[in-house]
Formats: structure tokens, C-alpha cells, sequence
């Protein structure tokens, strides 16, 4: 049986061979660098830039953030497993590439190109089966020492064919048993260690203060039962550190599947090597319920404010839209919001395994975790759910598109072609995820003062960020006790933003004697390239007397205000649509480019803790399915949204009394 | 993953592996085993002093600490156990037409022929060379810094050419400090005063047709209507800096990069065609995918003739 085994699959073995021989084979291990003990680098404090000394002009002495950068936390290569398997061919560099606004290839063989370069990039694979190839260390000692890979290694040296004959010849002495023993000799793999190094490697490679941001990270992808509880780890280090330690897994005995676990193993990183990381979840939705839980899952007992600690230490933001649907809000939790019901995927958890049941939904949406937060902190002393948004693709293509007409789906089995919308994005025994249902979003906004990685992760720590399901608009939100009308008449509401109120992602301090309610100054800027701006809205949720969670929703600015007015039941008419589905085109003539305003809480009540963020909404434009469509002639199905509202949600401002 | 098993156990060709294996198993057992130390399915595991090692070290990489005894141990079980699940695989052919492994496996031998054509540093001459072949990649881009004042072209629909001509008017008689307070319509989340920027960054906040609008312009004089995706704008460039070729020391790191990179890929190609050289490929078509049902033998594109 064994040799007929071999003789039906003489290429497999050998293929095996190979592959075992290189893993031993690995030469040198890497030299870490000295971990480098020391206090945590510094953060730059925004809250106290806003300068005493008036200048004559209104751009001198501003060291407030004053740029959006744009980009994505959570992009998948060819190095996750699953993107492997899928047929996604990029790699880390490449994916830096495409985000930096080159024009490449994707794994189907489509070119393809940004709009707008991204200002920075998360390369996220999966921590688990991260295993990669060993190097060939130039001049391992151990190697020069052998004839044979003496002379491997000087045909290398010589490069060109002579390189390109050496790679054969390596390959070949392994599928023939004729690899040097020298030098197979080394027991142990380093093949995980070489996975993390090649994404290191790439971020470092592409980062370039100023310019462009290559952070380094990795996903965590605890996924027991099917039930989703993902996180992506960012860096705010470089590789000097970055490479100290390995990623955590989710797989026994190294790992865990539980992320008290993972903060403990962030926490020894931050130890050792004075670094600085944050994870960020997402998929609530795909979570069945165990996303923003009120009791701990993994031991059903009520969590202690340890936790709660931990969580909201570790954890700043929330991945609140992606392709695997939009996460802020849900029709069944908030049914009197119109647009609650956005690209909403919640058939079951992420395998389908199980399916969703209504009383889960609570724990799954950022717009009732915020809320949710709001009960733990009475009950804790800590907000563990004290979160600010961002939105990202989640994409496992390498290629970060989140623009409607340039969107290359969830994984290269999902890029455009006529055929595209007829498959499954995914499917198990349980059920299936339509490819139409692919959701072409999202985006993360960071309000930074410059784009490196230090200040953009420090924004993110700070929260001052927000979710776009795709477009570029710009968006301010303060919130204070002094805010007035004209203060939405300023030129550059950021300098009055700062120094009257606190920005997305703060607190509002105590109410000063004789202020009623708290205020907000909120502005957005349309994308140039996308559509006009519906309205905006602040959505609050509290705590009644009672202790119940409660939300509601202002439309607080809205385009064609002139003729625009709210009706009997205080709601705005919708602003209508010019989307010409066939065409897949829009017009500009309804909606503003720029809306802008200030708002005080008409419900205001000192005594109920409280959580705002703005809500930005787009005049409706073609969906990605009205895009493909129209460019390669196919009629989609009914059931297939053809128009979408793009929006963005800003990071919450926390009141407590 | 379950359901994956449960469909396999359905397979006729996982009874017949299970059955084989079984059977080798059972003469594996009692039939004197012939299994060397290296053997793919020897039964023998040799934990070695240096796999452990490797094992402690990898826990030490990621906690920041060494195991305990008890870990060491907890290390070593799991290690035993995927070797023994990794050996039993093969030998079930688990690993055969795995498009998950197959693309892995793909994906790891491309890694091994770039390392390879990493191993050894450019020369200045190489990369001087690189430079002057591909300047757009490296060129300095132009920089610009100007003053605008919006128009809302869709408010003020038909008479927004008028209007901006007589905006221009105003604002030439002004002169470059002309006062904009109060020109035009409210933009308040975009300056109306921007700082020496490269194109990129005008891009960035107006789009490209703006931005290359803007660059064109000469310096020192209000012009438009230029449009952007906003609406109108009326724009006085104060300065402008061309772009240049900048010298290589000044991007050498980029040239670098970029020159290991275009290596790389030449590199993947050539050794793509030269394994595909070795191999004969054929290729039947079903019948009616355009290929006539006709065995054909065939070389991929890369391959060339042979």
C-alpha cells in the first residue's frame, strides 16, 4: 500500500519533500532586535494644543489635527489561509502597492487601480496558519561551509539566470533526495516566524512618514461554534519591536479563543518591548449575541470592572460597516429610524450554523453597545463599551476597494465579471451569503495632524475617527456647553470646535452653571467624486429614570433646506433620487455639497448618562451592482439593490453625570 | 469544518483510503515494522532536544516568557499529535486535490524563489540605471500654493457662469490680497487658503481635474471658473514649484525598493517558464468548451515552444 501510495503520487511526495526538507533546512534564526525595555512612547494630547496666544492668522500656531486621512485597518492577503484557498494570489507588498495608488494586477488577472490612494493600510491576515516559508539567509555560514551550497550561493550572488538556475537546481536537488544533509540538518520550523517577518518586512518597506502609513498588524479570528468575536491588532511600532514577539492565535495550547486572553497577551507585548498596540472588533452582527454581552460568555457570571477596564483600555474602536454587512444599527432594535436598515446581513453567525434569533440582536449593533455601555458603567464604574467608529473592507483580495464602481468584492472568487452576482460569496450546509449582498464599504477617517503612524494611531486611541461606508466626506463634531448659532458661520469650524467644545471620540466635561443642555457644532464636506450630502443627523441614546436604554434620532442640517421642511410627524421627506439605475449615474441638483450647524439637546435631562455621534447621509447614488450591471449588460434579479445611501458615523461624545 | 467531515465520511473514495490505511495500519502493526526514523509514515516520533527547544522558544516569542514545566509538556503533546494527525493525513491523501494546501504550497515556493532573488544588493550603477529608465516613478511631483473662493454652481444653477465672471471681475480689481470675506458661497470645511502642497494632496481635497487645472495656472493673477466636485471656484495661484528628477541619493530606499521589486517579478517569470519547460502539459477540453473534445497537447503562453 505505502509504495503503491508513492508510485501513483511520485510528484506529491517529492512536492512533500521539499516542503519538509525547506522547513528543516532553515538556517540562522532571525536576530531580534534587543527588546527595548523602557517606558511607553508618549502620546500627543490634543486636548491641550488648542493655543493661548492669538495670532493674527487663523492658520498660525494650530496644532490641532487639521487633515482626514484615509484608510483601511483590516485588509486580507495571500498569506490568510482562507484568502489562499480562495485563489488570492497578492501579497503584503503588493497590497501596500495597490493602497499607495499603483495600478496592478489582481488575483483573477483584472487590472486595477485606486481612485485616490489610501494614506494608510493595515495588512491584517489571520494570526492562525499565518505559517510561511523559510529564507535562504544570505551567506548563512552554515550553507557556505557545504560545496554544494557554496556554489548555490555565489550562482545567486551572480543574479540573473544564473539566480533563476540556482532556484531550479535548489528545487530539484529536494524533489531528488539530492539536498546537501549539511544543510537539512537544523531541527525545528521557523515557518510561522518567516509569515511574520514577510508582513513586517512589507510594512516597513512602505512606510513613509509624511506620505504614506504601512501599519503593522495582524487579525486575531476567535471564531468558536462559528459565533464571531474577530479582532484586528494594530501596531503603532515598527518592526524593531513589532518582531519581538508572534501574534497570538486562536489555537491551543499557544492561544486562545477567549480575548481576555488576548489583552493579556497585548499587555506582555507592551511590557516587554515598551510598544504600543489596540485591537479593534467587528462583525458584531455575525456574533449570534456574545459581540457586546452583558454577561461574560465564556463564564456566564456578570462582568467585574476589571473588564470592563480591560476592554475599553484595549479595545478604542469599533469596525462598524464592511463588506460582511453594516454593523451601526439594526430596524428590529430601531424601528422608528428609517435608516436603520443599511446593508444589514443577519441571517445567522458567521458559519451559519446558527441562526439569528431576535433577542441576540442587542448585542450585536454598535448603536445599542453604546447604549448597552452606558448600563455596564452604573453597574461597573467603567464603560466597557466606550467606543469610537471606523469602517474598514475586511476585503480578502489584498486589494482595499471600497468605492461602488471599483469594488472587487470579499475574495478573489468574488472580483467583477457577469457572473459574479449569480454566485455565492459563500456557502456552508446552513444556508448561503448571496455575492449581491457584498457590501461595498467601508472606510477609516482619522482626523491626525500627520500622517505617520504615531499620530494616526494616536487618533485612534483618542477615537477621534469615523466610519465611512466608502466615500471621502469630511465630517466635524464638537460637543460643549457653548456652542451658538454663529459659530456655524466661521470659516474652519475646527478652530472654534476645539476651543469651545471637545472632538469625536471626548467627553463632555460637567455642565457650567446656568447651561442647560450641551451643544454640538457638526459639519460635513461632501467626497468631490461622490454624491451631495441628504442630511445629517446626531443620534442619542441614554438612560431613562427608570435605568432603560433609550435612542432617538435628530435630523439636525439637511440639503435643499429652502424647500425641504420636517412634516406633521417632525420627519424630514426623503430628499428624493436622480439615480438612473441603467445607467448606473447621478446627478448633484438635490442634496448639498456642505452641510453644517449647531444643535442643543431638547431632551436633555442632567441626571441620565448619554452617548451622541452624528450619522452623515448621502443623496442616493448606483450601488456596486448597478455599476456592474451596466458594464458588462446583465439584468440582476429583483431582490438586488441597485442604489445605496452612502453615510458615515462619527466616534460617540460621552456624557456622564 | 464539521460539515466538510460529514460529507467526506459520504465519500466512496474516503471509505476505500480509510480502508487502506486501516490495512496498512494493521500490517504496520504485525507485520514487523520496516518504517525508518525518517519515513514519511514511519511510527516512530522522535521529539528532538532541538524541537523543543524550537517549541519553548516559540511560546517564549509569544508570551515574553519561558513555559512552565507543565507547558512544556502541554507544547510537546500538541506538537505529537499534529505530527502524527500530519502523518496519517498523507497517508489518507487528505492533502490531494486540497485547493487550500495545493495554493499554499504554490504560495511557499514563490516565497522561496523571491528570497532568492533578494539575496543579493543592487549596485549604485544598477540603480542609477533603474532611475533614469523609469523616471515617472520617482519624480518629485510639483507643488502649488493658492487662494479660491467657491461658487455653488447647483444653488445658483443658470447664472453661475455670469456670477463667477463677475466675481472675477471684483476679485481682479482686488488684486492678489484681495479681501474674500464674504465673496462667494460658504465652503467652511475647506480653506480658502492653501499652503504649498504637492499635487497629490490638491487632488486629495478637490480631485484630479481641479488639481491639474490648478497647476496649469500661471501664478499671480485670479482666473476661473475652475470646477471641482464641490462646484466653481475662482483661484489665484500665489507660487508654483515644477516637479524634478531628483538625484538617487536622495531616494535611493525607494529605488531600491522598486528595482527589488521589478526583480522579483522578472525573476518568478523566468523561473515559472523554466519548471513549466520540464513538464508536457495537456490539455482535454470538454466538448463543447470550444476545444473540440480533441486531447491537445499544449504549452502554457509562458513556456514558449518546445
Amino acid at each position: 500500500m505505502r509504495n503503491k501510495n508513492e508510485r501513483m503520487q511520485p510528484g506529491m511526495a517529492a512536492f512533500l519533500m521539499i516542503i519538509a526538507a525547506l522547513l528543516v533546512m532553515q538556517g540562522n534564526t532571525p536576530v531580534y532586535a534587543e527588546s527595548s525595555p523602557g517606558l511607553p512612547a508618549p502620546t500627543s494630547d490634543v486636548e491641550s494644543a488648542f493655543p493661548a496666544q492669538k495670532h493674527f492668522s487663523p492658520y498660525a500656531g494650530r496644532n490641532f489635527p487639521t487633515q482626514v486621512f484615509w484608510g483601511d485597518t483590516h485588509l486580507h492577503t495571500g498569506m490568510s489561509m482562507d484568502a489562499g484557498a480562495f485563489g488570492a494570489r497578492l501579497k503584503p507588498e503588493d497590497a501596500h502597492r495597490f493602497a499607495r495608488g499603483e495600478e496592478l494586477t489582481s488575483s483573477t488577472g483584472l487590472r486595477v487601480k485606486l481612485s485616490r490612494p489610501l494614506d494608510f493600510l493595515v495588512v491584517a491576515d489571520h494570526s492562525d496558519n499565518m505559517g510561511f516559508f523559510p529564507r535562504l539567509y544570505e551567506g548563512d555560514p552554515k550553507m557556505l561551509a557545504d560545496p554544494t551550497g557554496r556554489r548555490w550561493y555565489d550562482m545567486v550572488q551572480a543574479g540573473g539566470q544564473k539566480g533563476v538556475a540556482a532556484a531550479v537546481e535548489i528545487i530539484e536537488a529536494f524533489s531528488q533526495g539530492k539536498f546537501p544533509e549539511a544543510l537539512a540538518s537544523l531541527p525545528g520550523s521557523q515557518a510561522y516566524r518567516s509569515a511574520w517577518e514577510e508582513t513586517i518586512h512589507a510594512a516597513e518597506k512602505y512606510n513613509e512618514p509624511g506620505r504614506y502609513t504601512a501599519f503593522i498588524g495582524y487579525e486575531w479570528t476567535s471564531n468558536t461554534g462559528g459565533n464571531n468575536l474577530h479582532r484586528v491588532v494594530v501596531y503603532r511600532d515598527g518592526g524593531e519591536k513589532a518582531s519581538v514577539t508572534e501574534p497570538y492565535t486562536t489555537l491551543k495550547p499557544l492561544g486562545s479563543d477567549n480575548p481576555r486572553d488576548l489583552w493579556k497577551w497585548m499587555n506582555q507585548y507592551e511590557e516587554k518591548t515598551g510598544g504600543q498596540v489596540l485591537a479593534i472588533p467587528h462583525n458584531g452582527n455575525l456574533s449570534n449575541g456574545i459581540m457586546f454581552p452583558i454577561l461574560d460568555t465564556f463564564t456566564g457570571k456578570s462582568f467585574d470592572r476589571a473588564y470592563a477596564e480591560t476592554r475599553a483600555k484595549w479595545e478604542p474602536l469599533y469596525e462598524a460597516t464592511q463588506i460582511k454587512g453594516d454593523g451601526e444599527a439594526h430596524p428590529f432594535l430601531s424601528p422608528n429610524d428609517e435608516f436603520a436598515d443599511y446593508e444589514t446581513w443577519d441571517k445567522g453567525n458567521l458559519d451559519l450554523s446558527v441562526a439569528k434569533k431576535n433577542d441576540m440582536l442587542q448585542y450585536e449593533y454598535a448603536r445599542t453597545a453604546l447604549q448597552t455601555g452606558l448600563t455596564l458603567q452604573r453597574e461597573l464604574g467603567v464603560n466597557p463599551y466606550k467606543f469610537g467608529m471606523i469602517g474598514s473592507t475586511d476585503s480578502h483580495t489584498g486589494l482595499a476597494t471600497a468605492e461602488e464602481e471599483n469594488f472587487f468584492g470579499k475574495h478573489s472568487g468574488t472580483e467583477p465579471g457577469p457572473e459574479r452576482y449569480k454566485h455565492p460569496m459563500a456557502q456552508t450546509a446552513n444556508g448561503r451569503y448571496e455575492s449581491y449582498d457584498m457590501v461595498g464599504s467601508g472606510l477609516a477617517a482619522v482626523w491626525a495632524r500627520e500622517n505617520t503612524r504615531e499620530a494616526i494611531f494616536d487618533a485612534m486611541m483618542r477615537k477621534e475617527t469615523y466610519a465611512t461606508t466608502g466615500p471621502r466626506m469630511l465630517v466635524r463634531f464638537f460637543g460643549g456647553w457653548e456652542f451658538t448659532a454663529d459659530d456655524a458661520r466661521v470659516r474652519l469650524p475646527a478652530y472654534v470646535g476645539y476651543g469651545k467644545g471637545v472632538p469625536m471620540g471626548g467627553d463632555l466635561s460637567p455642565a457650567p452653571k446656568g447651561k442647560s443642555a450641551p451643544t454640538f457644532l457638526v459639519g460635513a464636506l461632501k467626497d468631490p467624486l461622490s454624491g451631495n450630502l441628504d442630511r445629517i443627523q446626531i443620534v442619542k441614546g441614554w438612560l431613562d429614570q427608570g435605568g432603560k436604554r433609550q435612542e432617538k434620532v435628530y435630523d439636525v442640517a439637511w440639503g435643499d433646506a429652502d424647500k425641504r421642511k420636517p412634516g406633521k410627524d417632525g420627519k424630514l421627506p426623503p430628499v428624493g433620487s436622480t439615480v438612473d439605475v441603467k445607467e448606473a449615474t447621478w446627478t448633484n441638483t438635490i442634496g448639498d455639497p456642505e452641510l453644517i450647524t449647531v444643535w442643543q439637546d431638547p431632551d436633555f435631562d442632567p441626571k441620565q448618562p448619554a452617548v451622541y455621534y452624528a450619522r452623515v447621509i448621502e443623496i442616493p447614488t448606483p450601488r456596486w451592482t448597478a455599476y456592474e450591471a451596466k458594464r458588462f449588460g446583465v439584468t440582476m434579479p429583483k431582490e438586488v439593490p441597485m442604489t445605496t445611501q452612502e453615510r458615515a458615523y462619527t466616534s460617540p461624545i460621552w456624557y456622564t453625570p | 469544518m464539521q460539515q466538510f467531515v460529514k460529507k467526506l465520511i459520504h465519500e466512496p473514495l474516503v471509505h476505500f483510503l480509510a480502508i487502506g490505511a486501516a490495512l496498512f495500519l494493521l500490517s504496520g502493526l504485525f507485520g514487523g515494522s520496516t518504517a525508518t526514523q525518517s519515513g514519511q509514515n514511519s511510527y516512530r516520533i522522535v521529539v528532538t532536544p532541538g524541537q523543543v527547544e524550537h517549541l519553548t522558544a516559540q511560546f517564549t516569542r509569544t508570551w515574553q516568557r519561558p513555559p512552565t514545566e507543565t507547558e512544556v509538556k502541554g507544547l510537546i503533546d500538541e506538537y505529537v499529535l499534529d505530527e502524527i494527525s500530519y502523518r496519517e493525513a498523507l497517508a489518507l491523501g487528505l492533502d490531494r486535490d486540497d485547493p487550500t494546501i495545493r495554493r499554499r504550497l504554490r504560495l511557499k515556493l514563490e516565497t522561496l524563489n523571491e528570497d532568492i532573488a533578494a539575496a543579493v544588493p543592487p549596485s549604485d550603477e544598477q540603480l542609477q540605471e533603474f532611475l533614469e529608465k523609469h523616471p515617472d516613478s520617482f519624480r518629485r511631483e510639483p507643488q502649488v500654493a493658492f487662494r479660491q473662493v467657491f461658487l455653488n454652481a447647483d444653488r445658483r444653477g443658470r447664472k453661475a457662469d455670469e456670477d463667477a465672471r463677475n466675481l472675477l471681475t471684483r476679485l481682479r480689481a482686488g488684486g492678489p490680497d484681495a479681501d474674500l470675506a464674504g465673496l462667494g458661497d460658504p465652503l467652511m470645511m475647506l480653506s480658502n487658503d492653501i499652503p504649498l502642497s504637492p499635487d497629490w494632496e490638491i487632488r486629495r481635497l478637490f480631485g484630479k481635474e481641479f488639481a491639474t487645472n490648478v497647476l496649469e495656472l500661471a501664478p499671480g493673477r485670479w482666473e476661473g471658473p475652475i470646477r471641482s466636485g464641490y462646484g466653481l471656484h475662482l483661484v489665484l495661484v500665489r507660487e508654483k514649484t515644477p516637479g524634478r528628477l531628483p538625484e538617487l541619493s536622495e531616494v535611493r530606499a525607494e529605488v531600491e525598493r522598486e528595482w527589488l521589486f521589478a526583480r522579483k517579478k522578472e525573476m518568478q517569470e523566468a523561473i515559472h517558464k523554466r519548471l513549466l519547460e520540464r513538464y508536457t502539459v495537456v490539455v482535454e477540453r470538454p466538448p463543447d468548451a470550444g476545444g473540440k473534445g480533441s486531447a491537445v497537447a499544449a504549452t502554457l503562453p509562458a513556456a514558449g515552444a518546445r
